[in-house]
């Protein structure tokens, strides 16, 4: 891996909140780190954790949600150190976050060239406003939206170009990490390629790493050179994204995923669903917590949690991987 | 096709919508013109981006909403503007699933309440009858322990669960037909694999058909028999489904085959431009025109017909690729 200095670093990361039914652990000890123009995947299932893990790094947590352990670190400064005022002008101008619905996050009473230059002025204060404004139309040209949307109003542009024109204002500040949870969730599949496409292509020119968050397994390996997969506040495994195209030597979970896709292509065309359901946070398993829907589990998979270990190509947590070299961290 | 009538023969189906357009009344027609069969025992997938149309095909099969032209027939019954109890009838025939499990079963009643009303009310079913015929489909659906899950309110299951009672609430009524539109399209991965498994068990069980909704090709070719794939209101290709994901001869198929994630050969799009289709009454020419990159003047003129080029391949494309 690159020996660079990473642009997101998280040890042993823990988000607690409190609900009617008790303290529930959303975030459990998570360990990853990103480096420069890296894209990482983060998959997992709703309530697994991946958006409150967003929202910690952002600092955005909100409610009875606090950061229980651990330490986040974005370009080496520890983002939970910083002042009000120091968090204001870190956030977007090193790191930014494109959110799921473009519809809320755009202000439908403000065109997109005002939102624009809005984040731009607000966080970069000596910018006049034809300095600007020329940076708006570079934006938008960057996510090849015509610039006579300049002038239109969110509800006047369609799902797509909302969500390119919420890319473009992440990018606004040349953020070195950005955060994207699921923002092709809601849009038509020949529109989330071309979405998909554009992150790449705007990538080439503008260098910044990106947390790609989804449910989608297959979109995040075409996309992602990494992929995490998270499971009731765990990473449970971490693998580079060729490795997804093939069965074996994954964790369970993984593998039951891989299973539960229908190929497009292949010619066999049997899929097998993951028996059972996700568990209730509140109300963890014991052990390990896929242990009552793992086809392999075995007596210490009730009773332990496993350690993390080391693969060729990847960390897996699972007992099954006793015997290869285990991962420790401080 | 086959020697018996289709289960379900669409033909000429036309539905449109008032919409105001720059202060006059205008019409947009979500479904132009449809034909289409199912047979006994088949399953259709009907494959779309939003706005295609396809979800109102669904509801005119359904008869949520009535056609403004063109018939629908069912097992031989013209049903396209029946009414009343001819109407409650039908639905002893056909019933849907709905792409939202939250939205679609009432907050406050309970699984056996759901699932209890139909049996019921179509069923006449009482007491001890009605008690088994309920555990059974529960059970059947893979709701289980039984008796756990009919106390529960729909707040207190999983999404995979409540896709699973208005699963079992549809086949209350021992239907002919499913519409099921999206079924799995807001639940987890990890569960989606195991409703359309049941939902491929029930169709051999109750001797089913359906028409499968959903914008994922991948699924429509898991569960479908048959795949058609509409744009703009109206049909642009239909094929076995393995041929139509192998063999695409529609410029629009190709496109969807290459932004499906999964596809092992990445292309560039094979597009355009990314406009919406023109869904306005009286619009000319193939809807894909604007986007097509094999486009010509007839293309803008004449709405292509669709025409066979294989035994059950039709193709609604002036310059289709074969």
């Amino acid at each position: 891996m690159s020996q660079q200095r990473p642009v997101l670093e998280l040890e042993n990361v823990s988000v607690a909140y409190d609900s009617d039914k008790g303290p529930v652990q959303a975030v459990n000890r998570v360990n990853l780190t990103l480096y420069p123009e890296e894209i990482v995947g983060l998959v997992g299932e709703s309530g697994s954790g991946k958006s409150t893990l967003a929202y910690a790094i952002m600092r955005l947590l909100k409610g009875s949600a606090y950061l229980a352990e651990g330490t986040i670190r974005v370009m080496g400064q520890d983002v939970y150190s910083l002042s009000k005022k120091e968090l204001r002008q870190f956030r977007w101008s090193q790191m930014a976050m494109v959110f799921q619905s473009a519809m809320s996050a755009l202000n439908p009473v403000m065109t997109v060239e005002e939102q624009i230059i809005d984040t731009l002025r607000t966080h970069r204060r000596d910018m006049s406003l034809s300095q600007a404004r020329k940076r708006a139309e570079e934006l938008l040209h960057l996510v090849s939206i015509d610039l006579k949307h300049l002038r239109s109003f969110p509800h006047q542009l369609s799902g797509g170009m909302r969500q390119r024109v919420v890319i473009a204002i992440a990018i606004a500040l040349d953020p070195a990490f950005v955060i994207m949870d699921e923002p092709t969730t809601a849009l038509d599949v020949v529109v989330q390629r071309s979405i998909l496409d554009q992150i790449q292509e705007i990538q080439r020119y503008v260098h910044f790493a990106i947390l790609f968050i989804s449910h989608d397994f297959s979109l995040v390996a075409e996309l992602a050179s990494r992929v995490a997969i998270m499971y009731a506040g765990r990473l449970v495994e971490v693998t580079k994204s060729e490795r997804l195209q093939l069965l074996g030597n994954h964790h369970p979970y993984t593998e039951g995923l891989l299973r539960a896709i229908p190929k497009l292509t292949a010619d066999e065309v049997t899929i097998e669903g993951i028996p059972g359901y996700p568990p209730d946070l509140v109300d963890l398993p014991t052990g390990c917590a896929f242990h009552p829907r793992c086809p392999n589990v075995f007596a210490d998979c009730m009773i332990d949690r496993p350690e993390l270990y080391q693969m060729e190509d990847g960390l897996v947590e699972c007992h099954l991987f006793k015997g290869a070299k285990e991962v420790h961290y401080v | 096709m086959s020697e018996s009538p289709s289960l379900v023969a669409v033909s000429d189906l036309y539905v449109r919508f008032p919409i105001h357009s720059k202060g006059k009344k205008a019409y947009i027609t979500p479904v132009d013109h449809v034909s289409f069969a199912i047979e006994r025992g088949e399953v259709l997938s009907l494959v779309g981006e939003s706005g295609s149309g396809k979800t109102t095909i669904g509801k005119a099969l359904m008869r949520i909403l009535e056609p403004t032209s063109g018939t629908i027939t069912v097992a031989q019954r013209d049903v396209t503007h029946i009414r009343g109890n001819a109407l409650i009838e039908y639905r002893r025939d056909v019933q849907m699933i709905f792409q939202d499990p939250f939205g679609s079963l009432n907050p406050v009643r309970t699984v056996e309440q759901h699932v209890m009303f139909p049996l019921r009310k179509h069923r006449n079913l009482k007491d001890a009858a009605l008690q088994e015929a309920l555990d059974n489909l529960l059970e059947r659906v893979g709701l289980t322990p039984v008796a756990e899950i009919r106390i529960k309110n729909p707040h207190e299951l999983s999404g995979g669960q409540r896709q699973r009672v208005a699963i079992a609430r549809a086949l209350a009524v021992n239907p002919k037909f499913l519409v099921a539109d999206e079924p799995i399209s807001m639940l987890d991965v990890s569960i989606r694999a195991g409703i359309l498994r049941l939902m491929n068990d029930l169709k051999a069980d109750y001797n089913l058909s359906y028409l499968y909704i959903t914008h994922d090709l991948a699924s429509a070719r898991y569960f479908g028999d048959r795949i058609m794939v509409m744009y703009g209101g109206q049909i642009m290709e239909t094929a076995k489904s393995s041929e139509l994901v192998r063999k695409p001869a529609h410029p629009y198929t190709r496109l969807l085959l290459a932004a499906t994630p999964g596809n092992p050969v990445r292309q560039a799009l094979p597009e355009t431009s990314n406009a919406a289709p023109d869904l306005l009454e009286g619009r000319k020419g193939c809807p894909f025109a604007d986007r097509c990159p094999f486009v010509t003047e007839i293309c803008r003129e004449t709405a292509p017909q669709l025409l066979s080029v294989d035994a059950a391949h039709s193709v609604a494309c002036h310059h289709p690729i074969v």
